[in-house]
Formats: structure tokens, C-alpha cells, sequence
């Protein structure tokens, strides 16, 4: 009988033991996009991954399956990757439905259009060495008419960051 | 001179020392170790797989299909009399029996009366793959796989490394994309690779129906007002990102470089429309290639040249197909030879025009029969390692006939050689110790 009285004595006291109030916490974590950075990036994209991944930031959709393997056959058939990619994209600048930022916004607002680029196309935020060049460049060819972000999406599309994830 | 001004004097000089050579155009580091031959070379890889007994044997298809019909069908390169029978290898009029139509002869002079032929010369590989890497690197490696760089230098990172060239300075112009042959304009040999490839292009794709989809509709930048700022833009993110120049994909051109090759598939689009692409009189499958390889010859001016001809592959199902390929090839390497002589005044007179197929082919038929009811030949026997070559232009000896079947004179791995020779750095090539030990320039060879 004692026994049994102690057996529901240590039940009793673990039930309660385990049986805690129920706190909230909060710990107010905010939403904040993460960006990489250019170190890691030394996997080559395939020419159909590069093709895809482009006419997306340009035209906001992929090729079909049909013209990446075509471009990929052209690429093929050249030498010098750098400038034949570099054609393909003078290609696709010279298309109606490619969509750039107006001259206007990258004279205005230089520093976000920077940013965007940025992100857009390597998928980070600039450093500030990079913001300011950048900056000083866009500043010193306001005079000239023919400098457009057309000019900028090339040189980002074509530069080796963007040939590599 | 007191202790600090004698460290920094040879401090100085050390450091010149190390930085001239390297700011020399090109990395050119020593001065040509024997006097150029020529200031262009020509190599026309007269490829497929070249049957010795139906080429310079001249045996027509006596050696092959047992009839017994002699004669020359490529009386462009060499001199004899064409077969007088069963003509088939020339082109189909109308109503008329296929082949039927010999192509006249383009050249006044044959290319054996103007240069040199070696008659029995010897393959390293009786496989194309095999066959093309040993003529385009000197070198008798054969072990390694399809779809690969060569794993020894090109002749065209010899021209760039020791000839101190630029890359618009040398251009192979392929017969396709298949295989490996678009990768056969640079090795991936550490001392040399990318950094001295050349530029490429296969005219059936670059300028075919899907290089006319992509490319033809680019956009022309004015050079200094929209390209100039757009390669500032890229040479300063280039910069910070600090990649191998071994990783990134492809030979490289200067930026100058890149804008007159930007021009060129631009003209050339312009000129295709307009029919002004060069081409021998007979086109179509190699003649169209040959074409596309003048009008490179034309704009450039290139150091050094190859293209590669492949349709008289054909033969493994279609004899009747390979002579007219053969005869047509024919054709076109003369229109090639003819038309630096006669359209391109810078050339004329200043190049030697070298060529060989890249194996033979086999002594034995398989059983496939064509339309004539003529067997098919494969290669890889003993037999698809005798081939033959040749050489012609400035100081190449005419009517000059090297070696006999009973007496073979020269390798494939020889052309290699001969390029270096014919530009001015063969010691060069030798000293680097890759290429076959038994190649030797054909000059060397006479």
C-alpha cells in the first residue's frame, strides 16, 4: 500500500513537474534579401544556361528550348566565346521586346540603378569601390548621347562574372 | 658609386631585364631562329580519309572496283591524263547520267608543275580524329578522347607564342561543329592553350540558317562612342573579378581585334545576301567552306591559315559520291590557290599553299555497294596510312616530284614543322620538344 501511495506521489509530481506555462516569444526577425558575392563563383554556365538565364533579365522570359539550342550551335562554331556571345547580345539589344531602364532614370538615379544592375545580373550588391566607380563613369558620359543602359546591360551580360555562378 | 645607388642601379636593370622581353608585342621573347620562307601559309587539310590508289595512283577505279579504268581526276593538284570511261565523278547536267560532267580544269598550271608533291607520304592514324590532331599539332600522339582539346600545342599556338602573332593573324575554318574539330584551334597544354589559339568559325553553322537567325540581326555600335565606353565598362567588372584566364571558355581577341571580327560577320551576312562570298565555280559541301576560308583570306590577310575539307568521307557508302567529292575538292583547292594569286595583291606572290589529307583509307572494300553497285571503303589498315602531300608558292621548288610507293618520303606530322619553318621559327618548335621526334619540315625533305 505504501508503495502504491509513493507510485502516484512520483506520478503526480513528474505531471506537474513536465507542465509548463506556454511563453511567446517574439524575436522580430525582419525579411532582408540576401545577396551573395562574387568569391565563390567559379562554376561556368553551360551555353544554354547562360542564354536562358540572359534573355531572361532582357526580355523578362526565357528562349524557347529550340532557340537556345540553336544559339548554342552558333556558339559552338566559333572561336572567340567572349565575342560571339557579345554578337548575340547585339542581337537581342537590337529586338523591340528587350526591356532596359530609361536613360533618364540612370542619369536621375544613378546609385539605385547601379544597385539594380548589380543585382540583376550578378545577383549582389555592389561594393563600394564598384558603386563609385561606376558612379564617376555614368557622371562622365552624361554629355554623350550614345551612352545608354543599353551600353551597361551589354558590358554586364558580357563581362566573366556573369559567365560564372 | 656609393653602396645605395649600386643596389638600386642593378635593381633596375634586373627588373628591365625581366620586363622587356614580356613587353615585347605578344610575348615574342627571342628573334626568329631562321629566315621566314613566306610571309602567309595556306593548309588545306584535303580531308575524309584519301585512298591512295584512287588519288595519285591515278588508278581510277582499277585499284578498286576491278575495272579496268585508269586516270587522273584531280588534274588540278596533279598532271596525267583523265580516265577515258565510265565517267562518274563530275557533276550531273539535266537529263544527263549522274557524275557524268567532268569540272573543267581552273588552273593553267597544275599545282605539281607550279610546287612540289610528295608522292608517298605517311599517316599517323588511319582514324580522322587520330589523322587531324597529328597534321594540326605535329605531334604522333594519337590516345585521346573525341570531343577534347588536343592535349599537345597547335601549329597555331607555335605561330602565336614564337611567331609573336595575333590571333586575327590565325584562323582555322572548320568543315563543322561535329567531333572535335571545333576544339582543334588551341590545345590545352599548359605552356601554351587559350591565350594562343585561333580564331575559329565553321561557315555551314556561323553562316548557315542558325548563325543567320542569331547573329546577322546585331546591332552595329559606333566604335568609339558606344563600343569604347561598353569594353571600359567590362574590362573595369572583368577586372574585379578575378577569374583564371584558363577558365574562361574560348581564345581571345583583343578588343580592336574583336571589333574588325564584328565587322567581318557583319560584311559577311551583307555580302552572302548579295551573293559576293567567293566561290569556286562548282559549289556546294567543301567548295562552300574553301569559299568562305578565301573571303577570310581576303579581309585578313592572315599569317597562317587552315581549312578543313571532309566529303570524301562519302566513301564508306558511296564510292561514286567519294569521286566526285575528290574531283570537286580538286576543284575548289585550285580555285583557293588561284584566287590569292589572282584577288589578293598583299598574298600574291608572298604565301605557300601546303596540303594533305589527314589519313588514307583502306586497301580492302567493305560490302556496302552504291548505286553503280561500287563498293564502299572504310579506313584504319596498314594501307590508310599511305597519303599523299604537297606544296606550292614562293621558294617551293616546281615540277618537282619527292618519294615513290617503293620509296615513302615524309609524315603528316611534317606540316607542322613546315608552317614553323615557312614563318621563321622552326628551332623553336624542335626545342620544345613536343611534337614527333621523325617530323621534319618538308623543305628539309627535298
Amino acid at each position: 500500500m505504501h508503495n502504491f501511495k509513493l507510485l502516484i506521489f512520483i506520478s503526480v509530481f513528474l505531471f506537474m513537474s513536465a507542465c509548463n506555462k506556454n511563453e511567446n516569444k517574439v524575436y522580430e526577425v525582419q525579411n532582408t534579401p540576401s545577396y551573395g558575392d562574387n568569391l565563390n563563383k567559379n562554376k561556368a554556365k553551360s551555353n544554354i544556361e547562360y542564354h536562358s538565364i540572359l534573355t531572361t533579365n532582357l526580355f523578362q522570359k526565357p528562349s524557347s528550348v529550340n532557340e537556345l539550342t540553336r544559339t548554342d550551335r552558333v556558339i559552338q562554331s566559333f572561336g572567340d566565346k567572349a565575342l560571339i556571345n557579345e554578337v548575340i547580345i547585339g542581337n537581342y539589344m537590337n529586338t523591340n521586346s528587350v526591356r532596359l531602364p530609361s536613360r533618364k532614370r540612370m542619369v536621375d538615379s544613378t546609385d539605385l540603378f547601379i544597385e539594380e544592375t548589380y543585382v540583376r545580373f550578378f545577383i549582389r550588391k555592389p561594393t563600394e569601390a564598384e558603386r563609385t566607380w561606376f558612379r564617376n563613369y555614368i557622371n562622365a558620359n552624361k554629355s554623350n548621347p550614345n551612352f545608354k543602359p543599353e551600353l551597361v546591360y551589354t558590358a554586364f551580360a558580357a563581362s566573366d562574372e556573369y559567365f560564372f555562378y | 658609386m656609393k653602396r645605395r645607388e649600386f643596389v638600386k642601379k642593378t635593381a633596375v636593370f634586373a627588373a628591365g631585364g625581366l620586363v622587356v622581353p614580356f613587353i615585347l608585342p605578344t610575348g615574342r621573347l627571342f628573334a626568329r631562329t631562321n629566315t621566314p620562307k613566306a610571309d602567309h601559309v595556306v593548309v588545306v587539310i584535303f580531308g575524309g580519309g584519301l585512298r591512295q590508289q584512287d588519288s595519285i595512283s591515278q588508278r581510277y577505279l582499277a585499284d578498286s572496283q576491278g575495272f579496268n579504268v585508269e586516270g587522273n581526276i584531280l588534274y588540278n593538284i596533279l598532271e596525267g591524263a583523265a580516265p577515258s570511261s565510265k565517267i562518274a565523278y563530275g557533276t550531273t547536267p539535266a537529263g544527263s547520267p549522274k557524275g557524268s560532267q567532268p569540272i573543267p580544269k581552273l588552273l593553267s598550271q597544275s599545282i605539281q608543275k607550279q610546287g612540289t608533291i610528295f608522292a608517298e607520304m605517311r599517316a599517323i592514324s588511319g582514324g580522322h580524329y587520330g589523322g587531324l590532331n597529328s597534321v594540326m599539332t605535329g605531334s604522333g600522339v594519337e590516345g585521346q578522347g573525341l570531343k577534347v582539346r588536343p592535349v599537345n600545342p597547335t601549329m597555331f599556338e607555335y605561330a602565336r607564342k614564337f611567331g609573336g602573332f595575333k590571333a586575327t593573324d590565325t584562323w582555322f575554318v572548320g568543315n563543322g561543329i561535329g567531333n572535335s574539330t571545333p576544339l582543334l584551334n588551341s590545345s590545352k597544354h599548359p605552356d601554351f592553350g587559350l591565350n594562343y589559339g585561333a580564331n575559329f568559325f565553321a561557315p555551314s553553322v556561323t553562316f548557315g540558317g542558325d548563325g543567320r537567325a542569331t547573329l546577322a540581326n546585331a546591332k552595329i555600335y559606333h566604335p568609339q562612342e558606344e563600343l569604347e565606353p561598353m569594353y571600359k565598362m567590362k574590362n573595369f567588372l572583368d577586372n574585379t573579378f578575378n577569374i583564371k584566364a584558363g577558365d574562361i571558355p574560348g581564345i581571345k581577341n583583343t578588343d580592336e581585334e574583336k571589333t574588325r571580327v564584328k565587322d567581318f560577320i557583319d560584311e559577311t551576312f551583307r555580302r552572302q545576301m548579295l551573293g559576293q562570298i567567293p566561290s569556286p565555280p562548282v559549289g556546294g559541301g567543301d567548295s562552300s567552306t574553301i569559299g568562305y576560308a578565301a573571303e577570310v583570306l581576303r579581309v585578313f590577310k592572315p599569317k597562317l591559315l587552315v581549312v578543313n575539307m571532309s566529303n570524301i568521307d562519302g566513301c564508306h557508302s558511296d564510292f561514286t559520291g567519294y569521286l566526285q567529292a575528290m574531283h570537286k575538292a580538286d576543284h575548289a583547292m585550285g580555285f583557293l590557290w588561284n584566287y590569292i594569286q589572282t584577288q589578293i595583291p598583299e598574298m600574291s606572290g608572298k604565301t605557300i599553299m601546303t596540303f594533305v589529307p589527314e589519313c588514307g583509307r583502306n586497301l580492302k572494300h567493305n560490302p556496302i555497294l552504291d548505286e553503280n553497285d561500287w563498293f564502299g571503303y572504310d579506313h584504319g589498315d596498314a594501307n590508310s596510312l599511305r597519303v599523299f602531300g604537297g606544296m606550292v608558292g614562293q621558294n617551293v621548288p616546281s615540277n618537282l616530284m619527292v618519294g615513290s610507293e617503293s620509296s615513302p618520303i615524309g609524315k603528316v606530322t611534317d606540316i607542322t614543322l613546315t608552317v614553323a619553318d615557312i614563318l621563321g621559327f622552326k628551332d623553336e618548335v624542335v626545342a620544345a620538344g613536343i611534337i614527333d621526334s621523325q617530323a621534319r619540315s618538308l623543305f628539309d625533305r627535298i
